[in-house]
């Protein structure tokens, strides 16, 4: 009785579009929570913190004047007062010189630096990561990054690549060589450490052997760990921007791509949502012509004593089934895009899901509800006006 | 004031306002003076849904003009009434059709059948609902004698059984109407 059958086409181009929007406004929110959870995985994250590496930058103006490549003590708190700071510690180093070696297991050897740095920032901390003087040994945790670039020059060198579980069972001989004392002491590796690029031994050892072997004067730390809740934080990227300190880049540019990522995908969002409200607009207009043309059918209806509520809501049962088939086959679009990206794209990485996440579903219900419920409120004043 | 069980008849000549009047006690206008009141309830300020609701569970009528869907076949202009407030079985169209001389014709499209036929169309689907009032405008111009005959019987037993009244506007005495009211307009 509804001339349903006209204006087919104009119904069709709504339905297509209201599809392409909600398949698209899905998308950019699953991709937005994505890029969130896959770019906060990229940061060394210990507990839900962020570790970084910052240095100062050296330029030709300050080169060969440590008191300003180096950090402060005053540097230090100003870094460590800002709000996106939870805490600060200094990188210390040998103030002497010292040699490692791999004796006959491994004939090399290279002038070394040692450092250290409080427990807290460390990554991969073992219960043997102690030192008290008397002691033969010392535990050092070793950068994974040097481990990688010793394997790259080793086989041009003609010496053997170790793997990380042969490396902690070398010898490794340290030679300490200041103030007219030479000493070679016997370590080996505890841990390896993705967060830090340096060759750590416990604090006690350095104090000593800097009292032993160094001027021990109180030297300034060259590089510093931050811990900050978020790393990619814009706060702290500008502010040491400003100071014109170096960042481990690694960690941070990802600060960089997840602005313009993400400001990609809310204009993708943006997009969808117009595109979403061009295609109820259609759709409006298409029931709107609809009705004209069934009004003489309306009115005797409304006549013989049907309800314009009762009308309106049978006049949408048409077209609800077609709302929520179009709804659903976006939301299975969109889970589909999803699984291909995490087994693909995301190479099922902890954290990341392959399911949709609930406010992608909670986005799909409220769309179909506010489009069910605006076409209802506009069959019903358009039926009260036939009265 | 117009009561259950009253078989009103109104006589008035074309143009005297029989049809306006059908139409304000059914609701459908309201350019007149005065109220017209269903229970306690004054006509004209009912909501759109309370007059719904008062057509169909307690007024019917008969158009003048009849007002059927002509697109649709005889059975389902009356299913259309009998399914907003069935009194009656689906079975009763067939056998309401059959009663009055149209029941071969029910899978037809009403736009092709002849106005008598159409006329016992609208009268059947009036007899559909429940009702307390029940309104005729000029039900039978275009029915014979014998045929306005059984449809008078028809619509007398129906209204027998919802102890309704009748009122019935057409140009003459209808003479096997029993009124126990008689106007003249």
């Amino acid at each position: 009785m509804l001339q349903a059958g006209t204006n087919t086409t104009s119904r069709w181009f709504s339905y297509i579009g209201l599809g392409i929007g909600v398949l698209l406004l899905l998308c950019a929110i699953q991709v937005y929570i994505d890029l969130r959870q896959l770019l906060h995985e990229n940061v060394a994250r210990k507990n839900g913190v962020d570790f970084i590496s910052i240095a100062k930058t050296v330029t030709n103006e300050t080169m060969g004047q440590t008191e300003k490549n180096l950090f402060h003590q005053a540097d230090i708190d100003e870094i460590k007062s800002k709000p996106f700071v939870d805490d600060v510690a200094p990188l210390l180093a040998n103030q002497f010189r010292v040699t490692l070696g791999a004796g006959a297991i491994i004939p090399f050897s290279t002038d070394m630096f040692l450092e250290t740095l409080e427990n807290d920032f460390i990554d991969t901390l073992p219960p043997s990561f102690q030192w008290q003087e008397g002691q033969a040994d010392i535990p050092i945790i070793f950068s994974s990054d040097f481990l990688e670039i010793y394997n790259v020059f080793a086989p041009g060198q003609g010496l053997p690549q170790v793997s990380e579980s042969t490396a902690s069972g070398i010898p490794i001989f340290i030679t300490c060589e200041g103030n007219g004392i030479e000493e070679t002491f016997r370590g080996h590796v505890v841990a390896f450490s993705d967060r830090i690029n340096s060759v750590l031994v416990p604090k006690a050892f350095l104090d000593w052997a800097n009292k032993k072997y160094g001027k021990n004067n109180a030297v300034a730390a060259a590089r510093l760990f931050i811990k900050t809740k978020d790393a990619n934080n814009a706060d702290l990227l500008n502010f040491l921007d400003s100071k014109s300190y170096k960042v481990n880049k690694d960690k941070t540019k990802f600060g960089r791509v997840k602005q313009v990522l993400q400001g990609i995908f809310t204009g993708m969002g943006v997009f969808g949502l117009l595109v979403i409200c061009l295609a109820l607009m259609l759709f409006s207009f298409y029931l709107q012509l609809m009705l004209a043309r069934s009004k003489d059918n309306l009115q005797l209806l409304l006549m013989l004593g049907y309800s314009p509520a009762w009308l309106s809501k049978n006049v949408l049962k048409q077209y609800v089934p077609v709302y929520i088939i179009v709804v659903i086959s976006a939301l299975v679009a969109t889970q589909a895009l999803q699984a291909f990206f995490y087994a693909y794209a995301a190479g099922a990485r902890p954290g990341m899901q392959w399911s949709l996440h609930w406010t992608v579903w909670l986005a799909a219900v409220l769309l179909m509800s506010l489009s069910l419920l605006t076409n209802y409120s506009m069959v019903k004043k358009l039926l009260y006006k036939m009265l | 004031m117009l009561q259950k069980g009253e078989y009103i008849k109104i006589v008035a000549p074309s143009g005297s306002g029989k049809t306006s009047l059908t139409q304000f006690l059914y609701g459908l206008r309201r350019e007149y003076n005065g109220a017209i009141f269903y229970d306690d309830h004054n006509l004209a300020g009912l909501s759109a849904e309370q007059i719904a609701r008062y057509r169909k569970d307690h007024i019917s009528i008969v158009f003048q003009d009849l007002r059927l869907f002509n697109d649709q076949t005889v059975q389902e202009n009356i299913e259309m009434k009998r399914q907003l407030h069935p009194f009656h079985p689906p079975e009763k169209i067939k056998h309401m059709a059959e009663a009055l001389g149209i029941g071969s014709k029910l899978h037809q499209a009403c736009g092709k059948c002849s106005y008598g036929e159409q006329q016992r169309v609208a009268i059947i689907r009036a007899l559909m609902q429940p009702f307390d009032f029940l309104l005729l405008d000029e039900p039978f111009s275009h029915l014979d004698d014998n045929n306005s005959k059984k449809a008078m019987q028809l619509i007398l037993e129906e209204s027998r059984t919802r102890n309704a009244a009748i009122i019935f506007a057409d140009l003459e005495r209808v003479d096997h109407f029993p009124f126990t009211r008689l106007f003249h307009l």
